[in-house]
């Protein structure tokens, strides 16, 4: 049994490498076809410039992010969660109220099939739905106009927070000791600088979430 | 319509294929996801709920994604940013990137501006995609010494590790809801030197803390009922159901009570 876990996981690793190397010459193959397409290529200066000012910022945040989301997600989960994209506000959660529901462990072997199955099944249903309403929007200005009113497209920028409230719920109500001093925290950080990007806060939150649960575990308060 | 550039036919074509090699490396992982599992005990019933729920809970969250290429294809068109929504990126990554690169090619105005010049389009896909391909890198790198060393930790005490696996977790609600409850939205300043707010519903305040407030409720409504019922498929379905419903209440405020949902304390 367990070196059949073991060849399960390491065939997860080989091939997520494999997709994740595939990933990246998809990744840049697109902006050089379009290029070709067009017939221009961009100045240097200008790709350097912009590259550099967001890589400063996006680039810790994704070193943490696999720290961080690895362990959560699983082996499988991880792969297909970084090849496809919108973690934190989507794969991430869905794949642990997939968990949740089916009463399986993180770092489990069961957890591991859930995440993946979650994660996978969540990318499929994103990637037609994104393409069915670009498809609208592209041959029905009606439509568009619609999503872009004032009654509908400000809802739509809550859906992030109705994700995590009720998310929320399940974690909070179980673990609510370890729970006040990171909304705390970022919410004081946020009186203070609310423009921070959510990259950062995220850090922040895990980090000082992390280190306060380790602390209340060691003095036995929960 | 395909008469614009950065929407004309072979671009649409680049995105399909785009598309399909996501669809197909998902199936890869789903198929063997779900052989392994039925290997190990896993049941019919637990792969399908999982299957199922995973599928409802991805709707609202798919169609906010599908707004944001709504917003960036003023600038853009549609087919850049539905590659870049559909493929590693995420909607807090996107627009700072096509701003940071629409900006460094010295136009004003950011992703509210229709970038006319192919090369200004070409330098935003290259910093989109650049901006986003270092996981791609570190995963294959380090994520099996990675889960190597924290399996070992985990397997020693599982009462931290399932303690440390909440913890981070509730880290990352944390952040996601403090935005909701004290973060800035987008504001314009203006000639006087004022303050205003320039996008509703971006910045905290009465439609957020609805939505946060709401999903909280009807989670815990739905869970009880579930408890007290006995009703297995609300389980699996309790957590979309709470978010379609929280959407259903802003949708409602939005429309019927304007004022009171423009009321941000945070813009």
């Amino acid at each position: 049994m367990k070196n059949k876990k073991r060849s399960y996981l390491d065939s997860v690793h080989l091939y997520g490498s494999i997709w994740c190397i595939a990933a990246l010459f998809v990744m840049l193959l697109v902006p050089t076809l379009m290029c070709l397409h067009l017939g221009v290529w961009p100045d240097g200066s200008v790709v350097a410039k912009a590259f550099f000012s967001i890589a400063i910022l996006f680039y810790p945040t994704a070193v943490v992010e696999v720290v961080a989301y690895g362990p959560l997600l699983g082996a499988g989960g991880t792969y297909l969660s970084f090849l496809t994209g919108n973690i934190a506000n989507l794969k991430l959660p869905c794949a642990l109220n997939s968990m949740e529901n089916a009463k399986v462990r993180a770092n489990s072997e069961e957890g591991e099939i859930i995440s993946t199955i979650s994660i996978a099944t969540s990318a499929i249903v994103t990637t037609v739905i994104i393409a069915v309403f670009v498809m609208i929007f592209a041959f029905n200005p009606s439509f568009t106009s619609l999503m872009q009113s004032e009654t509908l497209a400000p809802a739509f920028k809550q859906v992030t927070y109705t994700i995590f409230g009720a998310l929320a719920a399940t974690y909070f109500a179980k673990h609510w000791k370890i729970s006040i001093l990171p909304i705390a925290a970022v919410s004081l950080i946020l009186v203070f600088a609310g423009s921070m990007q959510i990259g950062v806060l995220l850090v922040i939150g895990v980090v000082v979430s992390l280190l306060g649960a380790h602390l209340m575990y060691k003095l036995k308060w929960v | 319509m395909f008469q614009d550039f950065k929407s004309d036919g072979f671009m649409f074509c680049i995105a399909i294929g785009v598309l399909l090699f996501v669809v197909a490396q998902s199936v890869f992982f789903l198929l063997r996801a779900i052989k392994r599992g039925k290997q190990i005990g896993i049941t019919g019933d637990q792969i399908k709920g999982t299957i199922a729920s995973s599928a409802l809970f991805s709707i609202a969250p798919a169609i906010s994604i599908a707004v944001t290429v709504l917003v960036l294809s003023v600038a853009l068109g549609y087919v850049l940013p539905w590659i870049r929504l559909s493929v590693i990126g995420a909607i807090q990554y996107e627009v700072p990137a096509a701003e940071a690169a629409i900006e460094a090619a010295g136009l004003s105005g950011g992703i509210g501006v229709d970038v006319s010049d192919p090369k200004v389009f070409t330098a935003v896909a290259w910093v989109m995609s650049l901006g986003c391909i270092l996981p791609l890198i570190l995963i294959p790198l380090f994520l099996k010494k990675i889960q190597g060393k924290i399996s070992g930790t985990m397997n020693k005490n599982t009462k931290w590790a399932d303690l440390m696996s909440a913890a981070a977790f509730i880290g990352i609600i944390a952040a996601f809801l403090g935005r909701g409850i004290a973060g800035t939205g987008e504001q314009t300043v203006l000639e006087s030197g004022e303050k205003i707010n320039a996008v509703i519903g971006d910045g905290a305040g009465v439609l957020s803390l609805t939505a946060i407030v709401c999903s909280i409720v009807f989670m815990l409504l739905l869970v009880f009922i579930n408890k007290k019922l006995q009703w297995k498929w609300l389980e699996s379905f309790a957590m979309p159901l709470a978010m379609i419903l929280s959407m259903v209440v802003i949708v409602l405020l939005n429309t019927y009570a304007p004022s009171l949902a423009a009321i941000e304390w945070r813009y």
